[in-house]
């Protein structure tokens, strides 16, 4: 995902000389081609994310439209004040891609897991948040909001994940839909987590349990419409993302379920804890340790049937 | 032989003008009953010499495409700043005794998004420099001439992102970037030196791959004479130390972290400045 971001960037920039990138010591080789190739559009900075983030905003405010890249928790808690002040007071177009959102980063430890990132940055006024699914996604994504003049955060997986978006060609802010309406059961979804969900959705549907999965790529306003138009005879809903219980989707569609005096007696989560992990190994150990995997979250929604349907 | 631009700062007597427009700052903290007056009387020089003499700008077109670009990194010497754009008339002068009331276009820190000529909204510290190295670079990439000033204060130096910028200017080689350090040698709890002190300033500039200058940031020929030169020949960026002193024009507001920033400010304190001004 990030190598098709970051060659989505170069394609932009070859079309749109307005397009910059900027990296912070990324490794030997990052977009080498598009450094050769248009050299006046390629920054690789040093460490420095509080530096960049104002280098970039300074940048937007004369018209430029910067992408900078580096790994998620530089971006967000590093460098937070200049992302709230310097980008969304100002609300420029600086396009923040973070690289490792989640447990990506697992074996590197805690400085390195983003599981706070949504939090972070949907807590900043003017920024729009975006976790595309796989990379089909994020280039659509990419492609289509170029022009747009709101300051962006993407966050990436880990890359490679197989490509379930390619039945939307578009990029829309509203979620996509999986799945039949009338199902009985609702799964809202993020970022790399829907390929989990998706086969998830297989292994229920095969105990004969029918399930409907909202996507969101986009993390700020949820399309209410199309979450009422889906929910309407599930027993159950439930919020699958790789992120803190607190500030990511469940809020964002607590918000809306209360704006909308929705119940959500029949609402649940499935999330990361609140916690900083102290464990190593791969991004689905931890995945796994917390249920966010296919035959866990299959399986949970199995139980709490069993719980709603008495 | 050493210039003792301290000694200098603190003996130079002010010009009508320099008097004139510390009423105008007197005016906005009466108005507002409060503000950060030694800061803002500290850099009152530098800002006007920009704004006089050195910075191409027109208070009629406050986005002019080529304008230089002025970067008020401490923001909370805005006083200093709103006082000189009133004086160029990018609005009314009668809008500095609304200062930081509810509806007012100025509030306690700059910004971009309500007073026209201010170029980027500022406040929280260590961020102006890296902002202005954005535009410095912008004009590069555009081959375009206008030039960015970013005026610091020496206070903000503590903060590690100032030396994050420095040292990426200094890498871009960013000629058409000055930095100016309003080096009144006081922050809010006191003297810089039993704080964390700067010293040696000049070299430590000097390390960072600037070109430095020192002026005495009260004189106003010698800061036109400084900041009007053109760009340094080398290309690197260049850093203007002024030696100023806080609070300065005012006998008791100098060198005083009580008048660094004061709420409820009375009637009788103002006339008793306004007084100080006068002499």
């Amino acid at each position: 995902m990030r190598q098709r971001a970051l060659s989505t960037v170069y394609k932009l920039a070859k079309q749109d000389p307005r397009v910059l990138f900027i990296g912070s010591d990324l490794g030997a080789g990052t977009l080498q081609a598009m450094r050769d190739d248009i050299p006046g559009q390629f920054f690789m900075e040093g460490i420095s994310e509080q530096h960049i983030v104002g280098f970039a905003a300074g940048l937007a405010q004369e018209g430029f439209i910067p992408y900078i890249n580096t790994i998620g928790t530089f971006l967000t808690r590093r460098s937070f004040e200049q992302v709230s002040i310097d980008v969304g007071l100002h609300c420029l177009p600086v396009r923040l891609l973070s690289s490792g959102g989640g447990m990506v980063y697992a074996p590197l430890g805690p400085t390195h897991t983003a599981v706070e990132d949504f939090s972070l940055m949907l807590s900043v006024p003017n920024m729009k948040v975006f976790a595309p699914a796989d990379a089909f996604e994020m280039e659509n994504l990419l492609t289509a909001l170029v022009d747009d003049e709101d300051p962006h955060y993407v966050r990436f997986g880990k890359g490679g994940e197989t490509i379930v978006t390619q039945n939307f060609p578009t990029f829309e802010l509203t979620p996509k839909v999986f799945g039949e309406r009338s199902s009985q059961v609702v799964i809202f979804t993020t970022g790399v987590l829907l390929q989990h969900c998706l086969e998830a959705r297989t292994n229920l549907l095969s105990q004969g349990i029918s399930t409907t999965i909202l996507h969101f790529p986009y993390l700020n306003d949820l399309s209410i419409e199309q979450i009422l138009s889906n929910i309407g005879c599930a027993q159950l809903m439930i919020c699958v993302e790789e992120h803190v219980p607190r500030g990511g989707l469940f809020t964002q569609i607590l918000h809306e379920f209360a704006s909308a005096q929705i119940s959500t007696s029949r609402l649940n989560q499935l999330s990361l804890p609140s916690a900083f992990s102290h464990k190593y190994g791969s991004q689905v150990d931890h995945l796994d340790l917390n249920g966010l995997t296919a035959p866990k979250i299959a399986s949970h929604v199995e139980g709490l049937l069993r719980i709603h349907g008495n | 032989m050493t210039t003792n631009y301290v000694d200098l700062a603190n003996k130079l007597i002010l010009d009508k003008r320099s008097k004139e427009l510390r009423s105008m700052v007197l005016d906005a903290i009466e108005g507002g009953g409060r503000g950060h007056l030694g800061p803002a009387l500290s850099l009152l020089e530098i800002v006007r010499v920009l704004y006089d003499s050195v910075l191409l700008h027109d208070p009629t077109n406050p986005k002019l495409t080529n304008r230089d670009r002025f970067v008020l990194s401490k923001g909370h010497g805005c006083l200093g700043l709103f006082t000189v754009l009133a004086d160029h008339g990018y609005f009314p002068t009668s809008e500095l005794k609304g200062f930081c009331s509810f509806d007012s276009k100025l509030g306690g820190h700059p910004e971009r998004a309500t007073l026209p000529g201010v170029e980027f909204s500022t406040g929280a510290l260590g961020h102006g420099l890296s902002v202005g190295i954005g535009m410095a670079m912008a004009s590069r990439l555009r081959n375009e001439k206008w030039r960015t000033f970013v005026l610091l204060g020496d206070g903000e130096l503590n903060e590690g992102s100032i030396w994050e910028g420095a040292m990426h200017a200094s890498q871009h080689q960013l000629g058409a970037l000055t930095v100016i350090v309003d080096f009144n040698r006081m922050q809010a709890s006191g003297d810089i030196d039993s704080i964390v002190s700067l010293t040696p300033l000049v070299y430590k500039w000097g390390a960072f791959g600037f070109e430095v200058t020192e002026v005495n940031g009260h004189d106003v020929v010698q800061l036109a004479k400084v900041l009007g030169s053109s760009t340094v020949p080398t290309g690197k960026p260049r850093v203007v130390i002024a030696h100023t002193v806080k609070g300065k024009g005012i006998a008791s507001a100098e060198n005083s972290t009580a008048w660094h920033h004061k709420a409820k400010i009375t009637s009788d304190e103002i006339s008793s400045l306004r007084a100080e001004v006068a002499v």
